[in-house]
Protein backbone atom coordinates (compact mmCIF):
# COMPACT_ATOMS: atom_id res chain seq x y z
CA UNK A 1 0.00 0.00 0.00
CA UNK A 2 1.67 3.33 -0.99
CA UNK A 3 1.48 6.45 1.27
CA UNK A 4 -1.45 8.85 0.39
CA UNK A 5 -0.77 12.52 -0.51
CA UNK A 6 -1.03 13.89 2.72
CA UNK A 7 1.09 11.55 4.43
CA UNK A 8 3.39 12.49 1.23
CA UNK A 9 2.63 16.21 2.24
CA UNK A 10 3.14 15.37 5.75
CA UNK A 11 6.85 14.28 5.20
CA UNK A 12 7.50 16.66 3.14
CA UNK A 13 6.67 19.52 5.75
CA UNK A 14 8.43 17.37 8.90
CA UNK A 15 5.17 16.79 10.33
CA UNK A 16 4.43 14.13 12.24
CA UNK A 17 3.97 10.67 10.26
CA UNK A 18 3.03 7.23 11.01
CA UNK A 19 6.29 5.41 10.87
CA UNK A 20 5.15 2.54 9.06
CA UNK A 21 4.29 5.25 6.45
CA UNK A 22 7.92 6.86 6.87
CA UNK A 23 9.61 3.39 6.54
CA UNK A 24 7.29 2.30 3.57
CA UNK A 25 9.12 5.39 1.90
CA UNK A 26 12.28 4.80 2.45
CA UNK A 27 12.25 1.54 0.86
CA UNK A 28 9.87 2.92 -2.72
CA UNK A 29 10.85 4.25 -5.13
CA UNK A 30 7.28 5.02 -6.52
CA UNK A 31 6.68 6.96 -3.23
CA UNK A 32 9.81 8.42 -3.00
CA UNK A 33 9.14 9.77 -6.17
CA UNK A 34 6.31 11.04 -5.04
CA UNK A 35 7.55 12.96 -2.29
CA UNK A 36 10.11 14.54 -4.67
CA UNK A 37 6.96 15.56 -6.52
CA UNK A 38 5.73 17.77 -3.96
CA UNK A 39 8.91 19.30 -2.85
CA UNK A 40 9.16 20.05 -6.73
CA UNK A 41 5.59 21.69 -6.83
CA UNK A 42 6.25 23.91 -3.98
CA UNK A 43 9.78 24.96 -5.29
CA UNK A 44 7.70 25.83 -8.14
CA UNK A 45 5.05 27.93 -6.64
CA UNK A 46 8.11 30.21 -4.54
CA UNK A 47 9.75 30.51 -8.23
CA UNK A 48 6.87 31.80 -9.35
CA UNK A 49 7.15 35.97 -9.99
CA UNK A 50 5.98 38.54 -7.77
CA UNK A 51 2.98 41.46 -9.34
CA UNK A 52 4.34 43.29 -12.21
CA UNK A 53 4.97 46.91 -11.91
CA UNK A 54 1.62 48.97 -11.81
CA UNK A 55 0.97 51.66 -14.68
CA UNK A 56 -0.38 53.95 -12.35
CA UNK A 57 1.35 55.01 -8.89
CA UNK A 58 -0.43 52.98 -6.69
CA UNK A 59 0.76 55.23 -3.77
CA UNK A 60 -1.68 58.36 -5.12
CA UNK A 61 -5.07 55.81 -5.50
CA UNK A 62 -4.23 54.99 -1.35
CA UNK A 63 -3.95 58.18 -0.65
CA UNK A 64 -7.67 59.21 -2.45
CA UNK A 65 -9.07 56.60 -0.62
CA UNK A 66 -7.70 57.63 2.98
CA UNK A 67 -8.73 61.22 1.84
CA UNK A 68 -12.41 59.93 1.09
CA UNK A 69 -12.65 57.75 4.19
CA UNK A 70 -11.41 60.92 5.84
CA UNK A 71 -14.11 62.68 4.82
CA UNK A 72 -16.87 60.20 5.13
CA UNK A 73 -15.87 59.61 8.66
CA UNK A 74 -16.29 63.67 9.54
CA UNK A 75 -20.02 62.87 7.33
CA UNK A 76 -21.41 60.27 9.59
CA UNK A 77 -19.87 62.16 12.97
CA UNK A 78 -21.73 64.87 11.89
CA UNK A 79 -24.74 62.97 11.29
CA UNK A 80 -24.39 60.16 13.88
CA UNK A 81 -26.89 61.19 16.29
CA UNK A 82 -29.44 61.88 14.16
CA UNK A 83 -28.98 58.51 12.33
CA UNK A 84 -28.99 56.75 15.73
CA UNK A 85 -32.02 58.45 16.92
CA UNK A 86 -33.60 57.48 13.76
CA UNK A 87 -32.27 53.77 14.75
CA UNK A 88 -34.17 53.99 18.03
CA UNK A 89 -37.25 55.62 16.78
CA UNK A 90 -37.71 52.44 13.85
CA UNK A 91 -36.21 49.89 16.20
CA UNK A 92 -39.70 51.01 18.55
CA UNK A 93 -42.13 51.10 15.61
CA UNK A 94 -41.02 47.59 14.50
CA UNK A 95 -41.50 46.60 18.23
CA UNK A 96 -44.64 48.04 18.77
CA UNK A 97 -45.80 46.85 14.85
CA UNK A 98 -45.04 43.06 16.15
CA UNK A 99 -47.11 43.42 19.32
CA UNK A 100 -50.18 44.76 17.99
CA UNK A 101 -49.51 42.57 14.91
CA UNK A 102 -47.44 39.65 15.79
CA UNK A 103 -48.30 37.97 12.08
CA UNK A 104 -48.07 40.92 9.67
CA UNK A 105 -45.12 40.31 7.94
CA UNK A 106 -45.35 43.86 6.33
CA UNK A 107 -43.04 46.62 8.64
CA UNK A 108 -41.17 49.51 8.61
CA UNK A 109 -37.51 49.01 7.32
CA UNK A 110 -35.22 49.27 9.93
CA UNK A 111 -32.88 52.12 9.64
CA UNK A 112 -29.25 50.76 9.70
CA UNK A 113 -27.19 51.37 12.43
CA UNK A 114 -24.36 53.60 11.72
CA UNK A 115 -20.35 52.06 12.63
CA UNK A 116 -18.37 54.77 13.88
CA UNK A 117 -14.30 54.17 14.40
CA UNK A 118 -14.88 55.69 17.76
CA UNK A 119 -17.58 52.79 18.99
CA UNK A 120 -16.49 51.35 21.90
CA UNK A 121 -16.24 47.62 22.64
CA UNK A 122 -19.35 47.78 24.61
CA UNK A 123 -21.01 49.81 21.76
CA UNK A 124 -20.39 47.75 19.37
CA UNK A 125 -21.66 44.46 20.90
CA UNK A 126 -25.04 46.63 22.23
CA UNK A 127 -25.21 47.37 18.79
CA UNK A 128 -25.26 43.27 17.54
CA UNK A 129 -27.44 42.34 20.20
CA UNK A 130 -29.96 45.56 19.06
CA UNK A 131 -29.40 43.85 15.26
CA UNK A 132 -30.08 39.77 16.63
CA UNK A 133 -33.04 41.42 19.01
CA UNK A 134 -34.61 42.86 15.59
CA UNK A 135 -33.78 39.87 13.01
CA UNK A 136 -35.29 37.36 15.72
CA UNK A 137 -38.26 39.68 15.57
CA UNK A 138 -38.65 38.92 12.17
CA UNK A 139 -41.32 36.43 10.46
CA UNK A 140 -39.81 33.29 9.65
CA UNK A 141 -38.07 33.13 6.45
CA UNK A 142 -40.36 31.73 4.16
CA UNK A 143 -40.71 28.09 2.69
CA UNK A 144 -40.11 28.79 -0.74
CA UNK A 145 -37.13 31.43 -1.35
CA UNK A 146 -36.19 33.71 -4.22
CA UNK A 147 -32.33 33.36 -4.56
CA UNK A 148 -32.29 36.76 -5.22
CA UNK A 149 -32.16 37.28 -1.49
CA UNK A 150 -31.66 33.84 0.24
CA UNK A 151 -28.09 33.19 -1.29
CA UNK A 152 -27.02 36.21 0.07
CA UNK A 153 -28.32 35.89 3.40
CA UNK A 154 -26.93 32.16 3.46
CA UNK A 155 -24.02 33.78 2.73
CA UNK A 156 -24.10 36.64 5.37
CA UNK A 157 -25.01 33.60 8.08
CA UNK A 158 -22.53 32.07 7.06
CA UNK A 159 -20.04 35.57 7.35
CA UNK A 160 -21.50 36.04 10.94
CA UNK A 161 -20.33 32.12 11.79
CA UNK A 162 -17.29 32.72 10.55
CA UNK A 163 -16.81 36.16 12.35
CA UNK A 164 -18.47 34.52 15.50
CA UNK A 165 -15.67 31.84 15.35
CA UNK A 166 -13.09 34.31 14.72
CA UNK A 167 -14.14 36.40 18.01
CA UNK A 168 -14.34 33.49 20.54
CA UNK A 169 -10.37 32.97 19.01
CA UNK A 170 -9.39 36.49 19.50
CA UNK A 171 -11.61 36.47 23.14
CA UNK A 172 -8.99 33.31 24.16
CA UNK A 173 -6.10 34.79 22.84
CA UNK A 174 -7.14 37.94 24.86
CA UNK A 175 -6.57 40.16 21.77
CA UNK A 176 -8.92 42.84 22.75
CA UNK A 177 -7.90 45.15 19.06
CA UNK A 178 -8.64 42.23 16.57
CA UNK A 179 -12.19 41.88 18.56
CA UNK A 180 -13.12 45.35 18.24
CA UNK A 181 -12.60 45.08 14.63
CA UNK A 182 -14.39 41.52 14.74
CA UNK A 183 -17.10 43.04 16.20
CA UNK A 184 -17.68 46.11 14.07
CA UNK A 185 -17.12 43.94 10.93
CA UNK A 186 -20.24 41.88 12.60
CA UNK A 187 -22.08 45.01 12.84
CA UNK A 188 -21.84 45.69 9.70
CA UNK A 189 -22.78 42.28 8.18
CA UNK A 190 -25.73 41.96 10.63
CA UNK A 191 -27.35 45.33 9.29
CA UNK A 192 -26.70 43.94 6.05
CA UNK A 193 -28.37 40.47 6.73
CA UNK A 194 -31.28 42.85 8.88
CA UNK A 195 -31.48 44.84 5.32
CA UNK A 196 -31.90 41.82 3.39
CA UNK A 197 -34.47 39.77 5.22
CA UNK A 198 -36.65 42.84 5.56
CA UNK A 199 -36.57 42.57 1.97
CA UNK A 200 -36.96 38.90 1.41
CA UNK A 201 -40.39 39.48 4.11
CA UNK A 202 -41.82 42.24 1.91
CA UNK A 203 -41.27 40.21 -1.10
CA UNK A 204 -43.72 37.92 0.40
CA UNK A 205 -46.05 40.08 0.96
CA UNK A 206 -45.89 41.62 -2.52
CA UNK B 1 9.43 31.76 -0.01
CA UNK B 2 7.20 35.16 1.53
CA UNK B 3 7.79 38.48 -0.20
CA UNK B 4 6.89 39.71 3.29
CA UNK B 5 10.36 38.36 4.80
CA UNK B 6 12.04 40.82 2.59
CA UNK B 7 10.30 43.77 3.24
CA UNK B 8 12.55 46.32 5.54
CA UNK B 9 11.38 49.42 7.26
CA UNK B 10 13.15 52.33 9.47
CA UNK B 11 12.20 51.62 12.79
CA UNK B 12 10.77 54.91 13.80
CA UNK B 13 8.54 54.74 10.04
CA UNK B 14 5.23 53.54 12.28
CA UNK B 15 5.54 55.31 14.86
CA UNK B 16 5.91 58.29 12.92
CA UNK B 17 3.15 56.97 10.45
CA UNK B 18 0.65 56.47 13.15
CA UNK B 19 1.23 60.40 14.28
CA UNK B 20 0.53 61.36 10.68
CA UNK B 21 3.62 61.75 8.95
CA UNK B 22 1.92 61.75 5.03
CA UNK B 23 6.15 60.17 4.18
CA UNK B 24 6.01 57.58 6.59
CA UNK B 25 2.78 56.42 5.53
CA UNK B 26 4.04 56.30 1.99
CA UNK B 27 7.24 54.77 3.28
CA UNK B 28 4.98 51.75 4.26
CA UNK B 29 3.15 51.81 1.01
CA UNK B 30 6.28 51.56 -1.12
CA UNK B 31 7.85 48.90 1.82
CA UNK B 32 4.80 46.34 1.10
CA UNK B 33 3.43 47.28 -2.18
CA UNK B 34 5.39 44.24 -4.11
CA UNK B 35 4.33 41.87 -1.41
CA UNK B 36 1.04 42.55 -1.02
CA UNK B 37 0.02 43.28 -4.59
CA UNK B 38 1.67 40.15 -5.35
CA UNK B 39 -0.13 38.04 -2.33
CA UNK B 40 -4.13 39.42 -3.34
CA UNK B 41 -2.93 38.65 -6.68
CA UNK B 42 -2.64 34.85 -5.69
CA UNK B 43 -5.34 34.81 -3.45
CA UNK B 44 -7.78 36.76 -6.19
CA UNK B 45 -7.14 36.10 -9.60
CA UNK B 46 -8.55 38.49 -11.36
CA UNK B 47 -6.06 40.99 -11.67
CA UNK B 48 -8.65 44.33 -11.44
CA UNK B 49 -9.87 42.76 -8.17
CA UNK B 50 -6.56 42.07 -6.79
CA UNK B 51 -5.13 45.76 -7.42
CA UNK B 52 -8.27 47.05 -5.77
CA UNK B 53 -8.21 44.68 -2.74
CA UNK B 54 -4.51 45.83 -2.62
CA UNK B 55 -5.24 49.17 -2.12
CA UNK B 56 -7.93 48.50 0.50
CA UNK B 57 -5.31 46.38 2.33
CA UNK B 58 -3.04 49.52 2.56
CA UNK B 59 -6.13 52.26 3.69
CA UNK B 60 -6.85 49.69 6.27
CA UNK B 61 -3.12 49.19 7.27
CA UNK B 62 -2.39 53.00 7.60
CA UNK B 63 -6.19 53.50 9.28
CA UNK B 64 -5.44 50.83 11.53
CA UNK B 65 -1.53 51.81 13.07
CA UNK B 66 -2.51 52.39 16.18
CA UNK B 67 -3.78 48.65 16.89
CA UNK B 68 -0.10 47.25 15.91
CA UNK B 69 0.80 46.13 19.20
CA UNK B 70 4.57 45.47 18.06
CA UNK B 71 4.37 41.66 19.75
CA UNK B 72 4.96 40.52 16.07
CA UNK B 73 6.62 41.81 13.39
CA UNK B 74 5.26 44.60 11.32
CA UNK B 75 5.13 42.83 8.06
CA UNK B 76 3.44 39.86 9.48
CA UNK B 77 0.46 42.10 10.66
CA UNK B 78 0.43 43.84 7.22
CA UNK B 79 0.08 39.96 5.97
CA UNK B 80 -2.52 38.91 8.37
CA UNK B 81 -4.40 41.94 7.17
CA UNK B 82 -3.79 41.27 3.64
CA UNK B 83 -5.18 37.52 4.31
CA UNK B 84 -8.05 39.02 5.97
CA UNK B 85 -9.20 41.06 3.10
CA UNK B 86 -8.71 38.89 0.21
CA UNK B 87 -10.51 36.27 2.31
CA UNK B 88 -13.79 38.46 3.19
CA UNK B 89 -13.94 39.40 -0.70
CA UNK B 90 -13.94 35.83 -1.12
CA UNK B 91 -16.56 34.83 0.85
CA UNK B 92 -18.79 38.08 0.08
CA UNK B 93 -21.89 37.74 -1.37
CA UNK B 94 -20.70 40.26 -4.34
CA UNK B 95 -18.31 37.81 -5.16
CA UNK B 96 -20.22 34.59 -5.19
CA UNK B 97 -22.35 35.99 -7.39
CA UNK B 98 -20.27 37.32 -9.58
CA UNK B 99 -19.02 33.67 -9.95
CA UNK B 100 -22.92 32.38 -10.31
CA UNK B 101 -23.62 35.19 -12.78
CA UNK B 102 -20.73 33.88 -15.40
CA UNK B 103 -20.97 30.54 -14.57
CA UNK B 104 -17.57 30.13 -14.28
CA UNK B 105 -14.92 29.36 -11.36
CA UNK B 106 -12.90 32.33 -11.33
CA UNK B 107 -9.81 30.94 -12.90
CA UNK B 108 -11.23 30.46 -15.97
CA UNK B 109 -12.02 33.50 -16.24
CA UNK B 110 -8.53 34.59 -15.47
CA UNK B 111 -6.23 35.46 -17.33
CA UNK B 112 -2.29 35.77 -16.61
CA UNK B 113 -0.88 39.20 -16.48
CA UNK B 114 1.00 39.97 -19.94
CA UNK B 115 4.18 41.43 -18.42
CA UNK B 116 4.36 37.69 -16.34
CA UNK B 117 3.99 35.89 -19.45
CA UNK B 118 6.66 37.75 -20.90
CA UNK B 119 8.67 37.28 -17.97
CA UNK B 120 8.00 34.11 -16.78
CA UNK B 121 9.65 30.61 -18.38
CA UNK B 122 7.08 28.35 -20.12
CA UNK B 123 6.74 26.04 -16.67
CA UNK B 124 6.66 28.81 -14.54
CA UNK B 125 3.49 29.98 -16.86
CA UNK B 126 2.06 26.86 -16.37
CA UNK B 127 2.33 26.70 -12.81
CA UNK B 128 0.49 30.27 -12.57
CA UNK B 129 -1.93 29.35 -14.64
CA UNK B 130 -3.10 26.24 -12.80
CA UNK B 131 -2.86 27.83 -9.62
CA UNK B 132 -5.22 30.32 -11.27
CA UNK B 133 -7.37 27.57 -11.46
CA UNK B 134 -7.94 26.19 -8.75
CA UNK B 135 -10.91 27.29 -6.76
CA UNK B 136 -10.95 29.67 -3.97
CA UNK B 137 -10.27 27.63 -0.49
CA UNK B 138 -8.12 24.92 -2.54
CA UNK B 139 -5.52 28.17 -4.05
CA UNK B 140 -5.67 30.22 -0.69
CA UNK B 141 -4.84 27.57 1.66
CA UNK B 142 -2.07 25.86 -1.25
CA UNK B 143 -0.32 29.24 -1.40
CA UNK B 144 -0.64 30.58 2.50
CA UNK B 145 0.90 26.83 3.34
CA UNK B 146 3.22 25.93 0.49
CA UNK B 147 4.68 29.54 0.06
CA UNK B 148 3.44 32.20 2.97
CA UNK B 149 4.23 29.62 5.29
CA UNK B 150 1.35 29.05 7.24
CA UNK B 151 0.35 26.56 9.49
CA UNK B 152 -2.73 24.12 8.74
CA UNK B 153 -4.10 24.96 12.05
CA UNK B 154 -3.66 29.37 11.31
CA UNK B 155 -5.06 28.21 7.96
CA UNK B 156 -7.95 26.19 9.35
CA UNK B 157 -8.97 28.93 11.82
CA UNK B 158 -8.62 31.93 9.43
CA UNK B 159 -11.27 29.70 7.05
CA UNK B 160 -13.57 29.07 10.16
CA UNK B 161 -12.07 25.33 9.96
CA UNK B 162 -9.63 22.84 11.29
CA UNK B 163 -5.98 21.90 10.70
CA UNK B 164 -7.18 18.85 9.05
CA UNK B 165 -9.97 20.40 6.84
CA UNK B 166 -6.40 22.57 5.57
CA UNK B 167 -4.72 19.43 5.36
CA UNK B 168 -7.61 18.28 3.08
CA UNK B 169 -7.60 21.23 1.13
CA UNK B 170 -3.64 20.59 0.47
CA UNK B 171 -4.10 17.16 -0.77
CA UNK B 172 -6.76 18.19 -3.04
CA UNK B 173 -5.57 21.25 -4.32
CA UNK B 174 -1.73 19.52 -5.07
CA UNK B 175 -3.48 16.71 -6.79
CA UNK B 176 -5.72 18.94 -9.15
CA UNK B 177 -2.39 21.10 -9.84
CA UNK B 178 -0.60 17.93 -10.88
CA UNK B 179 -3.50 16.99 -13.22
CA UNK B 180 -3.40 20.25 -14.75
CA UNK B 181 0.52 20.44 -15.23
CA UNK B 182 0.83 16.95 -16.34
CA UNK B 183 -2.88 15.73 -17.72
CA UNK B 184 -1.23 12.44 -18.62
CA UNK B 185 1.02 11.71 -15.66
CA UNK B 186 -1.10 11.91 -13.06
CA UNK B 187 -1.67 8.71 -11.13
CA UNK B 188 -4.73 8.54 -9.01
CA UNK B 189 -5.09 4.50 -8.35
CA UNK B 190 -2.77 4.87 -5.48
CA UNK B 191 -2.81 8.16 -4.60
CA UNK B 192 -5.74 8.39 -2.36
CA UNK B 193 -5.53 11.99 -1.18
CA UNK B 194 -6.08 11.54 2.32
CA UNK B 195 -8.76 9.53 4.31
CA UNK B 196 -10.92 12.81 5.49
CA UNK B 197 -12.02 13.41 1.90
Amino acid sequence: MHARLDELLSLRDGAPVDARVRAHVDGCAECATELTRTESLRAQLRALPAAPAMADDGWAGVEARLAASRRRCARVARIAPVAAAGAVVALGLFATLRVVDPAAPSAERPAPLTVLETDSLDDLRARSQALEALLAAMPERPAVERAGTSVPIESLQAQVQWLDHQLSLADADGRTRAAEQLWRDRVEVMNSLVQLRYLEVQQVVL
Amino acid sequence: MSAFLDSDLPPDTVPRALAGAADAQEAIYRAFELPVRTLTRRLVPRAAQAEDLAQDVFVEVLQSLGQFDGRGSFAGWVRTITVRVCLMHLRSPWHRGVRWMEGLTPAESAAVPAGVAAAASGQLMDVERALARLGDTARAVVWLHDVEGYTHAEIGALLGGTASFSKSQLARAHLRLRELLEPDGVETSCMPVSTNC
